[in-house]
């Protein structure tokens, strides 16, 4: 927000500048409004994911409260990952994203009622998204795909142990 | 999942043209990653050997086959440092463990500790440019964090970044389960113990004997 703000006003301000002034060189002269890094997009999307799978756990644990002996540890890690990567951005921690859809913060639907689809619901969503964060590492940088790359295989851990014959 | 091993090894015997090949960093970060790597697997190559010896029945047949895991991946690695013109690393004679392996109950979380040594070591890999090889150390890192928690019981917010101490762990719902029930990565998932990207090698999980 910060970033897309200072880019704004930066624009903002290129616009305004009286022509006259631009005897010289003009807007050109201040060169290309800063753009948002690729890496704070590869973030975002990660924070989201991690957001969206935050509230699937929650939503199971609240449709099968029997769970939470075997979930309460697997969602305090993804809680650890959101934490971990919202440190990554620079920006306020109460910034508000009204540009991004709101799909985040929508609770999943058809969260199923019995204690096996409901682990099988979430391995899928584990193992979907590991696999979304493996496709993400090509564009971030190098610390970036590590921590990426650590969450992605924390959550394919967590797939493993929600599997069949894994009793809660 | 799996990745083809030729082509991996191709991909770095190309990084061979080093920065020519548009690799930042190039063919020396990729020498180093891998060999970090390479160490880590020579360690758990021994290790297993020694948990094994301590286990039997479900537990023996698990520390075998990711034993043999092991020699598989190592034996890639070593290949593919070969092609990048390199030697690979040679295994130490011995190396000395991280706790006293005494029981089984020991043998089990040495081999989880020998895991974590062995996704910290991947995860060097990770921060290479060249997409293949970050590709191919991220899977390595998953299927040594799957192994971990197939030992372990318990799964971990940061495989790779973040170990737990070593040594023998408080009794845990899962440290009495049957051991490691994690998919069998097969010899194109190696998984050393790589540094960072601006770190040193750590010591690998067991530090050579007398170092």
């Amino acid at each position: 927000m910060v970033r897309e703000a200072t880019r704004r006003g930066v624009l903002a301000a290129a616009m305004s500048l009286p022509l006259v002034a631009t005897g010289c060189k003009g807007v050109g002269a201040l060169g290309t409004p800063p753009r948002q890094q690729p890496d704070v997009a590869v973030v975002r999307d990660a924070i989201d994911a991690e957001t969206l799978m935050i509230s699937r756990y929650n939503a199971v644990l609240a449709a099968v409260p029997a769970l939470a002996g075997s979930l309460d540890p697997l969602l305090g890690q993804h809680r650890e990952h959101l934490a971990r990567l919202r440190a990554r951005l620079i920006e306020p921690s109460t910034a508000t994203r009204p540009e991004r859809p709101s799909t985040v913060a929508a609770s999943p639907a058809g969260v199923p009622g019995t204690p096996a689809a409901a682990r099988a619901y979430l391995r899928h969503a584990e193992q979907a998204a590991a696999q979304t964060l493996l496709g993400k590492l090509t564009a971030a940088p190098p610390s970036l795909a590590q921590l990426l790359a650590s969450i992605a295989a924390s959550e394919a851990t967590h797939a493993l142990v929600l599997g069949p014959g894994r009793a809660a | 999942m799996s990745v083809s091993l030729p082509r991996l090894a191709a991909a770095a015997a190309a990084s061979g043209a080093g920065q020519a090949a548009g690799w930042p960093g190039g063919r020396s970060a990729a020498v180093g990653a891998l060999q970090a790597a390479l160490a880590a697997e020579h360690a758990a190559v021994y290790g297993y050997g020694v948990a094994g010896a301590h286990l039997s029945g479900t537990r023996q047949r698990a520390a075998a086959r990711d034993w043999q895991i092991h020699q598989a991946s190592r034996d890639a690695l070593a290949a593919m440092i070969t092609a990048l013109g390199a030697q690979p690393v040679a295994a130490a004679a011995a190396y000395q463990l991280p706790f006293r392996v005494s029981t089984g109950r020991d043998a089990v979380m040495l081999a989880a500790f020998l895991e974590d040594r062995v996704a910290a070591a991947y995860l060097g890999v990770v921060a290479l440019s060249e997409p293949r090889l970050r590709l191919f150390g991220a899977r390595a890192l998953e299927s040594a964090a799957l192994r971990a928690t197939g030992w372990r019981g318990q799964t971990l917010a940061f495989p790779g970044l973040e170990a737990p101490a070593p040594g023998p762990v408080p009794a845990g719902p899962g440290a009495s389960q049957p051991a490691p029930s994690a998919p069998a990565a097969g010899p194109s998932t190696p998984g050393p113990s790589s540094p960072g990207p601006a770190s040193q090698s750590p010591p690998p999980p067991t530090g050579p004997a007398g170092a």
